[in-house]
């Protein structure tokens, strides 16, 4: 029983530091402010080659974007910049 | 009148209606590949394969993809399952995955591996069927990516079915490869799951490195048997750097990745001679790849240019039926068509052979050229 509760306690304070933790991780304002050109070139060409923005619609440069930013773990911020200058592009 | 209004209302309820795009969105993409093959003496053409990805976006939060492998080898048409998973975007940092994913052990088989990614027509040694480490399985994943003032790091945790033990009982597996883990098999052979995950830090503030580091633990033996208590340890490390180098006029890509395995020591049966062995059961592969490509040059055609170099080295136990040890180099130029498209021309050579210690030199040489074609689409 009383392993049960040490094991309880560490998992209770492991998921309070990493919720303190990822309450306090933001990037620089240099990160913030990248604009989606930057982060398109940045972040693509560590898999692939950079996409042309002229390969998908819109809606469907919508769809390729959630892929990615599960398949890559991007972050939401960096999804939405990528996105909308590809859509702005094409 | 009214009914002339009613219907011009109707209508431009209709064509306003047709005009919202709506949360649903399906994407049909993938990648193909196909080439001709020289190996020794015989000089054949390949199927290669075609992977439909199937993209499902339900709503801003969902996501359902799957990947299917049609690929047509010895006469047959052979279809596989690659992933076939459900995310919901919990919130910007993380992502709640459920089904048949991709692992994420290391970075090869989660993410280089398809064919108009990875930039040769082969997989580095360890990295393909039979290989050292897991590529996919069943389970459900909490992944993400999370930024760290200039630096960025990325996350999963993940619980499967996980390996299971070849304890060389069942006569359909291949009983002299006892002790070799056996993956992606669908059902899980006992009641305990595998828990694993990977970290990694980008350390640049344009993301242009990436260390990884990967782990997996879980009991791999079959449930009520002699082997159920047998558990086993998996490790992989990958790291990536791709950056324009001013001084070469082009663009570096360096990969990396180092898979190990070890599964608790066991005595099995061998079949050969009716005896019970064992030994140390610990496995490695690991590849060093790098890659230039000419970027701003005078013409397209060296533009479209890329060359590539790989080694790679697989290790199977000492004292095992299956023990190997194996080295590989390969070397390629690549012609991209355009971003997706490329055609690879490679040649590579390969020495395999017994340990080291055994004082044995390598009992084969496999050299091979591939000219194979790949796209995304």
């Amino acid at each position: 029983m009383k392993v049960k509760h040490v094991k309880l306690f560490l998992v209770s304070v492991s998921l309070f530091f990493g919720a303190l933790f990822l309450a306090s991780c933001t990037p620089s304002q240099a990160q913030a402010s990248k604009p989606g050109a930057l982060l398109w070139g940045e972040n693509c060409v560590r898999c692939h080659n950079a996409p042309s923005p002229s390969a998908f619609s819109d809606s469907q440069w919508e769809v390729v974007g959630k892929h990615m930013r599960i398949r890559a773990s991007l972050t939401a911020d960096e999804v939405d910049k990528i996105v909308e200058f590809l859509k702005m592009a094409n | 009148m009214r009914k002339v209004l009613l219907i011009l209302v109707l209508c431009t309820a209709m064509l306003s209606a047709q005009e919202k795009p709506g949360e649903s969105r399906f994407l049909l993409r993938g990648y193909a590949h196909s080439g001709v093959e020289v190996r020794g003496d015989e000089t054949t053409f390949v199927g290669g394969s075609f992977n439909p990805i199937f993209l499902w976006r339900q709503s801003d939060k969902l996501l359902f993809e799957a990947e299917l492998e049609v690929e047509y080898e010895n006469g047959e048409t052979l279809i596989g399952l690659e992933y076939a998973n459900m995310s919901y975007i919990i919130n910007d940092y993380a992502t709640l995955r459920l089904g048949k994913f991709l692992l994420p052990f290391g970075t090869f088989a989660a993410k280089l591996h398809p064919a108009w990614i990875n930039r040769l027509s082969s997989k580095p040694l360890g990295f393909g069927h039979d290989g050292v480490g897991p590529a996919r399985d069943l389970g459900v994943e909490l992944r993400g990516g999370i930024p760290l003032g200039e630096a960025k790091m990325t996350y999963s945790v993940y619980m499967i079915n996980g390996p299971a033990l070849n304890d060389g009982t069942n006569p359909n597996v291949e009983p002299e490869e006892a002790g070799m883990l056996l993956y992606d098999l669908g059902e899980d052979n006992n009641n305990n799951k595998a828990i694993g995950g990977r970290v990694s830090f980008l350390p640049l503030s344009n993301s242009s490195m990436e260390i990884g580091f990967s782990g997996l633990y879980g009991k791999v033996g079959n449930v009520e048997s002699k082997y159920e208590d047998v558990a086993a340890l998996l490790y992989a490390v990958d790291f990536s750097y791709v950056s324009k180098v001013s001084f070469l006029s082009g663009v570096v890509d360096i990969k990396a990745q180092l898979n190990g395995v070890q599964v608790d020591d066991a005595s099995y049966f061998n079949v050969e001679d009716s005896s019970n062995y064992s030994f140390s059961n610990k496995s490695s592969a690991y590849y060093v790849q790098m890659s230039y490509r000419p970027v701003n040059m005078s013409t397209d055609f060296l533009n479209s240019l890329e060359f590539v170099g790989r080694y790679s080295e697989l290790s199977f136990p000492e004292g095992a039926l299956w023990t190997s040890d194996q080295t590989q180099y390969a070397f390629g130029l690549n012609y991209w068509v355009d971003w997706r498209t490329v055609v690879k021309l490679s040649y590579q050579f390969a020495d395999t052979g017994a340990h080291e210690s055994e004082g044995e030199e390598g009992e084969a040489s496999n050299d091979a050229i591939f000219l194979h074609w790949a796209f995304g689409f």
